[in-house]
């Protein structure tokens, strides 16, 4: 006979076993006159448990939900401001969206008239466009910055600051607000996820 | 024309979310779906209707108190049930002579026939027994033997790890079966 399975029992009479621990128990109850007898003390015990019946003499449950109505006390209503949050926090992917949207018409314009700029199209209107998103001199500052000793980079660095890097400030601005649009974008999925993991219920 | 659905038309999910933002019909609504449940989780807890009663009200109370802060991880049923244990130890602290075991009837001086009368003398002893549990091991018990909770439900419900529900199981069983053994023996 196989070891007997006593510690198992409550288990297997209240349905909590599985798998290979089910077969276990279940095979050495077919062969075990002692765990078939302590098994059906355990559900002796719980027909003698259920023998006992439940309250008496209680109100209607129309009756209950009104009393428990009655003393319910008056829950403040979610404040205006943070009904105003929960409507920005909805709406704030629209609105990186639509920023992201706005700085790549920026930049494919300033590209645009960059290139015509090159070719000599547009004259004057162009260039004056272009001058507000590029640097004058940005490739000349990066060969400058590759080139200099260390008595020269202060006034490199300068440069830099002065003209916003070999790509100018506005491309550079630009670039940035691409990636931290992303970025936000990016952690306000993430939130949404763990917000629905936290509202979805377990095993649904 | 149709006329909007009722409260009772809803899931529990709609009416959880309808309650959380204030609205009172669908909170009653969940008073009325659990009222059964959680009044007999009490009842069994304290041994006494209408203290049973006033508890599992209160629970309702504290439930709604706390609603906005309820996310739905967990079944609403098992997040209740807490709180109706809870509600059930604290009416018992205040009121203690309720639970006098030497108060609760054994037999009826009125009772007709004998069985019945030997019926309501078992129902008076296995109610005694239930309540001279340790409370740890009297809302275990509870929610198992007369509630059905799974192990893991009940381990939600008393915020213990499911190991300890099963030797707070295996105590509560093994005491009863020494308490009531005469019973079981007649059975």
């Amino acid at each position: 006979m196989t070891e007997h399975v006593t510690a198992w029992l409550e288990a297997y009479h209240d349905g909590e076993l599985h798998g290979r621990r089910l077969r276990k128990v279940e095979a050495h109850l077919e062969c075990c006159a002692a765990c078939r007898l302590e098994l059906e003390r355990l559900r002796g015990l719980a027909v003698l448990l259920q023998s006992a019946p439940a309250a008496e003499g209680l109100a209607s449950p129309d009756r209950f939900v009104y009393q428990v109505g009655l003393r319910l006390p008056r829950r403040p209503a979610q404040p205006v401001w943070q009904r105003a949050l929960n409507v920005g926090w909805r709406l704030a992917p629209v609105g990186l969206l639509g920023a992201w949207a706005f700085v790549q018409t920026v930049l494919v314009v300033a590209g645009v008239l960059g290139t015509a700029v090159q070719v000599g199209l547009g004259g004057d209107i162009a260039a004056g466009l272009l001058s507000v998103s590029q640097g004058a001199s940005g490739e000349s500052e990066l060969g400058n910055l590759s080139g200099t000793g260390l008595s020269n980079l202060l006034p490199a660095a300068l440069g830099v600051l002065r003209t916003g890097g070999p790509l100018g400030w506005g491309t550079t601005l630009a670039v940035a607000l691409l990636i931290l649009i992303g970025v936000l974008y990016w952690s306000w999925l993430a939130s949404w996820w763990v917000r629905r993991r936290h509202l979805t219920p377990k095993g649904s | 024309m149709s006329t909007p659905a009722g409260p009772t038309a809803y899931t529990e999910l709609d009416l959880i979310a309808r309650a959380q933002r204030g609205d009172r019909h669908a909170y009653g609504e969940l008073v009325r779906r659990h009222r059964a449940g959680v009044v007999n989780v009490v009842y069994r807890m304290c041994g006494d209707a209408h203290l049973a009663e006033d508890a599992a009200q209160e629970a309702f109370v504290r439930a709604w108190q706390h609603l906005p802060g309820y996310r739905p991880r967990s079944p609403f049923r098992n997040w209740v049930y807490r709180i109706a244990t809870n509600a059930a130890l604290d009416a018992m602290r205040r009121e203690p002579e309720t639970v006098d075991l030497d108060e609760l009837p054994l037999a009826d001086s009125h009772a007709g026939p004998e069985s019945a009368m030997m019926r309501k003398e078992r129902a008076g002893l296995v109610r005694q027994a239930v309540l001279s549990l340790p409370p740890a091991s009297r809302v275990v018990l509870v929610l198992r033997e007369y509630e059905g909770l799974s192990y893991r439900e009940i381990a939600e419900v008393a915020d213990i790890p499911i190991g300890t529900v099963m030797s707070r199981l295996n105590y509560a069983r093994s005491r009863l079966r020494r308490l009531l053994a005469s019973e079981l023996e007649i059975a």
